[in-house]
């Protein structure tokens, strides 16, 4: 791929978006951002991210830190500062890559080469599906599924002026209950294929 | 006088608010409730309201406070403490300004980071050994200079060398941070409280050394003895490993400009000087600030031009000193009102005029306080409120503003957020992957905490009642 492709993935806990994602890098052939490449990064200049890993994608708590001389106590901020310069840092490079959520299309949406998605889904679609891969009952599916989506839309709408999932905010929004994963793949891949043709 | 005290504790209550909630910077909000209590307290509820207009300019006139720069006792005061004087307290401003250009200027050079890999380098780089000098530095470093600089230098130091050494920083930094604010509460510009509380108060860097400065460093004894039962298991595993000298970095390299930094070593030493002895020549602390940083401000442009010059004025921390004008001015609206000799009151009534539960209660509210809410807005409103109480009490002044000082200074210590060093230290620690939470912060550093609050209210009360 001669121009720069940047694929954001901003999904719902249980659409199946992070799933897509891995799809999507191997078929375009580019690399996949998500939080391991993360730790290899954080490994590499000698960062422990694994102490970090509660914080991912989450937004600061309220009233908890402070910030002083633009210096935040805040882990969350830190994680997600250390990411954001990250991405930068790639974007920069002329990489190609796909990246899932962390605000990426808010962050990178400077770059030409850049294509946005959110996956969004059914209720009964994404607790079967995290009943499966999770191995949950269907009480702590729906309890996870609240969670995460309102810790990812807190953690979105505090770094971006857009809302978490707003259609104006992506290229396409997506339900991948409709379709099933697959064919939601091949949807979005022919989107981008026509968008790298533009 | 009624709406315009409820129009100044509303201001009062939004500002700390919006602090907290930090969703619009501090100095905007401090400012904005600054213009809101000049044109609502004093122009609404006193002029309009209350149909004072004599009383309206002279409250106007006091909190704004700007004749008093003026006044040759602003600059000089020989023999007797300066006057006493309320609203923006200007010698505050100067002074912070004046030690921010040179401590940026020193820091420009690398000044901090030479002083820091010199120490290391001293101890052999012993874990244990760099663990108990750092905090000592810390100390001493923090009874001249601001403690937000010394904790951001020594941090990202001992990170450095955590990861050189392969030890965990965190013990390390909390007890940094801990005695930078003890270190802070030794003298009179180690932190804003106390500069706040002699300027307002005309008492001299002496004074704040003899008796505060007494308190700490007794307390700086038990807290290393402290720290190190609590730590040293942790670091001492890593005692054992060879650390290989010749691998670390050469503390010369950290002197980015040579000339730079004997200069501004020559500074540094300078106003240790002239504060140790501004009770004897009689300069105050506005004069020493304004001065040491006309000197940085000459030096610099001569040495590196100004390119120089420009880089120190952009590290400046204006945000601060425009919060502080902000501050002076809300606290100003609660002091012209009479709100503050209300809670002085208060005060005088629950410790039914006992000296002892009075020291208690200042120490204690102010500790628990600042461990929450900044120290800086919740000294500035206190100085008015001792004064009150010294006046209708009988109680020696000073003896409330050494209780002041320590509750505010350390009580800080106690939480993540209680202090600026704190947020600093916690800030760089998570940046380096290494998170602190509440939960580790305050289990160690809570005990401290009360430790130093405790044996400075008894050693005040063996001292001064």
């Amino acid at each position: 791929m001669e121009k720069q492709l940047i694929v954001s993935v901003s999904r719902e806990y249980g659409s199946g978006g992070h799933h897509i994602a891995i799809q999507l890098a191997e078929r375009l052939g580019i690399q996949l951002v998500d939080y391991d490449v993360f730790y290899e990064m954080a490994k590499e200049k000698g960062i422990d991210l694994h102490k970090m890993r509660p914080y991912d994608e989450t937004r600061k708590k309220p009233f908890l830190h402070r910030t002083v001389r633009g210096m935040s106590n805040s882990p969350e901020e830190a994680l997600a500062e250390m990411q954001f310069e990250f991405m930068r840092h790639k974007a920069e490079s002329g990489e190609s890559f796909v990246i899932v959520g962390r605000c990426a299309e808010t962050i990178l949406k400077d770059y030409e080469g850049l294509v946005s998605f959110f996956i969004t889904g059914d209720m009964e679609t994404k607790i079967k599906r995290i009943e499966e891969v999770r191995s949950f009952n269907r009480e702590d599916a729906v309890a996870a599924i609240k969670r995460h989506d309102k810790n990812r839309k807190a953690y979105h709408n505090y770094y971006s002026d857009m809302k978490w999932g707003d259609s104006r905010n992506y290229d396409m929004c997506i339900n991948s209950s409709r379709i099933g994963l697959d064919k939601t793949t091949d949807v979005i891949e022919n989107y981008i294929r026509s968008r790298v043709e533009e | 006088m009624l709406v315009a005290r409820i129009l100044a504790v509303t201001i009062f209550i939004v500002m700390f608010i919006m602090i907290i909630t930090e969703k619009i910077e501090k100095q905007y909000v401090t400012l904005a409730c600054g213009l809101l209590t000049l044109l609502l307290v004093f122009g609404v509820g006193i002029g309009l309201v209350g149909g004072d207009g004599g009383l309206m300019k002279s409250a106007i006139v006091d909190t704004l406070n700007v004749h008093n720069i003026f006044t040759p006792g602003f600059w000089y005061s020989a023999g007797e403490a300066a006057e006493e004087s309320s609203g923006i307290n200007w010698a505050t401003i100067l002074f912070l300004t004046g030690m921010m250009i040179m401590v940026e200027g020193m820091a420009r050079v690398g000044f901090f980071r030479w002083l820091c890999m010199l120490i290391a380098k001293l101890v052999h780089y012993k874990t244990i050994s760099i663990f108990i000098t750092f905090m000592i530095m810390s100390f001493v470093l923090a009874m001249f200079i601001d403690s937000i600089t010394v904790i951001l230098f020594l941090a990202a130091v001992t990170i450095e060398l955590s990861q050189l050494l392969k030890f965990n920083p965190v013990p390390m930094i909390l007890s940094e941070i801990f005695c930078a604010n003890l270190g802070g509460s030794a003298t009179m510009c180690g932190d804003p409280p106390n500069i706040i509380i002699g300027t307002a108060f005309g008492y001299s860097f002496s004074s704040f050394l003899t008796n505060t400065g007494l308190i700490a460093v007794v307390c700086l004894v038990v807290i290393v003895f402290y720290f190190y039962l609590v730590f040293h298991k942790e670091l001492a595993t890593l005692e054992g490993q060879a650390v290989d000298i010749a691998t670390m970095p050469e503390p010369k390299s950290a002197i980015l400009d040579k000339k730079g930094f004997i200069v501004s070593s020559v500074i540094f030493f300078i106003a240790v000087v002239l504060l140790v002895t501004h009770a004897m020549t009689g300069l105050t602390v506005a004069t020493i600030g304004v001065g040491i940083a006309v000197i940085t401000i000459i030096t610099t442009a001569m040495i590196a031009g100004g390119k120089g010059v420009k880089e120190i004025m952009s590290r400046v921390d204006y945000q601060t000193l425009l919060f502080f004008i902000g501050l002076f001015i809300v606290v100003g609206g609660l002091e012209q009102t009479g709100i503050l000799v209300l809670i002085a009151n208060g005060i005088e009534v629950v410790s039914g005029g006992n000296f002892y539960i009075m020291i208690a209660i200042i120490i204690w509210v102010s500790g628990v306080a600042s461990a929450f809410i900044d120290n800086i807005p919740f000294a500035a409103t206190m100085v008015p409120v001792i004064s009150s109480l010294a006046a209708t009490a009988g109680i020696p002044l000073e003896t409330l503003a050494w209780a002041l000082a320590m509750g505010t200074d350390i009580g800080g210590s106690a939480t993540p957020i209680g202090a600026s060093a704190n947020v600093v230290g916690t800030a760089a620690a998570a940046k380096a992957g290494h998170p602190i939470g509440w939960g580790t912060y305050c289990k160690k550093a809570a005990p401290a905490t009360i430790i130093v609050l405790a044996m400075s209210m008894l050693m005040i009360f063996v001292r001064y009642l």
